[in-house]
């Protein structure tokens, strides 16, 4: 992403992965997810949880590693790092708390193909230490995750007229539900329009 | 050393070994709880067809189960529900293509063979907010007390407007859903009658 990442302070990391870098409205990476799992927002939580975890511990596993690891099968290493921490996290859901692996369904085992964790490995962890490669994948899942809320938050409220599952005063009576909301269609508009926002307001805040 | 091909091929294999050996250790430790998971979510939604038992507890559902009813003979056939010795109905399980995903669940029939009881889904992936609220109350409680009707549709569900007191209503905006759900259950159902009667004398 930029050239000197190996100087970069951890108030700069951090930063960058909540807004600077954004996985979502600046890189749009991750997109897939956005679309599939946000209109819920208890659903959209832990699969942002998973997300940020695993973000974190594959890129501080690919930094401690890189040492050994050679050039021409970086890639597959680190995809089998990611598989691995995946998997762990769709075996423990299945485990204990069945409800929530059942409403996710795929979507877990997905991650291991989201663009977010494999470009932090190879963008960041693979020329970073470790605390700070884990830093940059724990914040960028964050920034991940921050966007995935509020859409989330946004279809679940117009599409349902619930928060988290709890009925809301006026929405969940009076409001005409929008079923679009509620189908995949209705992310690819909310996320346009967030994406609107958040770019107008980045690009305000370098002009002054 | 580290640019030799060969070391590329075994660093390769190590590490993958390493990995799966991990993962395998942790699917063995957990698979007794994820089979019982699946055991219990079919125990409940078995429990749940006769509004008559209040159970709440993961324990109290396995101990109802394992005493109050009888496994059958054949594979898909019901479950016979004997509190007390007594039959007091069937839970039928029965499973189909949705509009996404399979859905399952379990159908519960009095002894006259004619009324339903009640209905609980345990697994289904429709869409949230439209298809997957059939497993909402207001949709599922309208199958406790309907009577079967004659012919290959014993159950019906039609869009609200269209439904008279002995249908369910269907939940607008998942035609697909319902259209589906009416076609596998009647199918379970009438298999398992057409099987009821032929071995009745």
């Amino acid at each position: 992403m930029n050239g000197q990442t190996a100087t970069k302070t951890t108030n700069q990391i951090i930063l960058d992965g909540l807004w600077r870098d954004n996985p979502i409205f600046r890189q749009i990476l991750g997109i897939c997810s956005t679309l599939a799992v946000t209109n819920n927002v208890t659903n959209t939580a832990v699969m942002c949880i998973s997300l940020s975890l695993v973000t974190a511990l594959s890129c501080a596993t690919v930094s401690a590693m890189k040492e050994w690891t050679p050039k021409t099968v970086r890639m597959m290493v680190q995809v089998l790092i990611i598989a691995f921490y995946v998997i762990i996290v769709d075996i423990l859901l299945r485990a204990y708390w069945p409800d929530m692996s059942r409403n996710l369904g795929p979507y877990v085992g997905l991650i291991i193909t989201n663009c977010i964790v494999m470009g932090r490995c190879e963008a960041f962890a693979q020329s970073n230490r470790p605390w700070p490669s884990f830093l940059d994948g724990l914040f960028s899942g964050l920034g991940y995750s921050v966007i995935l809320m509020v859409i989330a938050a946004i279809r679940e409220v117009m599409g349902m007229g619930t928060l988290a599952g709890y009925p809301l005063p006026y929405f969940s009576t009076q409001w005409d539900k929008w079923v679009i909301m509620v189908m995949p269609p209705g992310a690819f508009f909310v996320l346009a329009c967030l994406l609107w926002l958040c770019r107008s307001i980045g690009i305000k805040g370098k002009k002054s | 050393m580290k640019e030799s091909r060969y070391f590329a091929v075994v660093y390769m294999f190590v590490l993958t070994a390493i990995c799966s050996t991990l993962l395998i250790g942790l699917a063995r430790l957990t698979e007794a709880k994820i089979k019982s998971n699946a055991q219990i979510a079919f125990e409940r939604a078995a429990l749940a067809v006769f509004p008559s038992i209040q159970v709440q507890s993961d324990a109290e559902v396995h101990s109802v189960f394992t005493k109050d009813f009888t496994v059958p003979m054949v594979s898909g056939d019901a479950y016979e529900y004997r509190p007390g010795g007594q039959l007091a109905g069937y839970a039928l399980p029965f499973e189909g293509q949705g509009f996404w995903a399979p859905i399952r669940g379990v159908i519960g029939i009095g002894t006259d063979l004619q009324t339903i009881t009640g209905i609980w889904f345990y697994e289904q992936a429709e869409t949230p907010g439209l298809g997957a609220r059939i497993v909402e109350p207001f949709f599922y409680e309208q199958f406790a007390g309907k009577q079967f009707e004659e012919g290959l549709r014993p159950i019906r569900i039609r869009a609200p407007a269209e439904a008279s007191d002995k249908d369910i209503q269907a939940i607008t905006g998942a035609t697909q859903t319902c259209v589906r759900l009416e076609k596998l259950l009647n199918d379970a159902v009438t298999q398992w009658r057409q099987k009821k009667e032929a071995t009745q004398p």
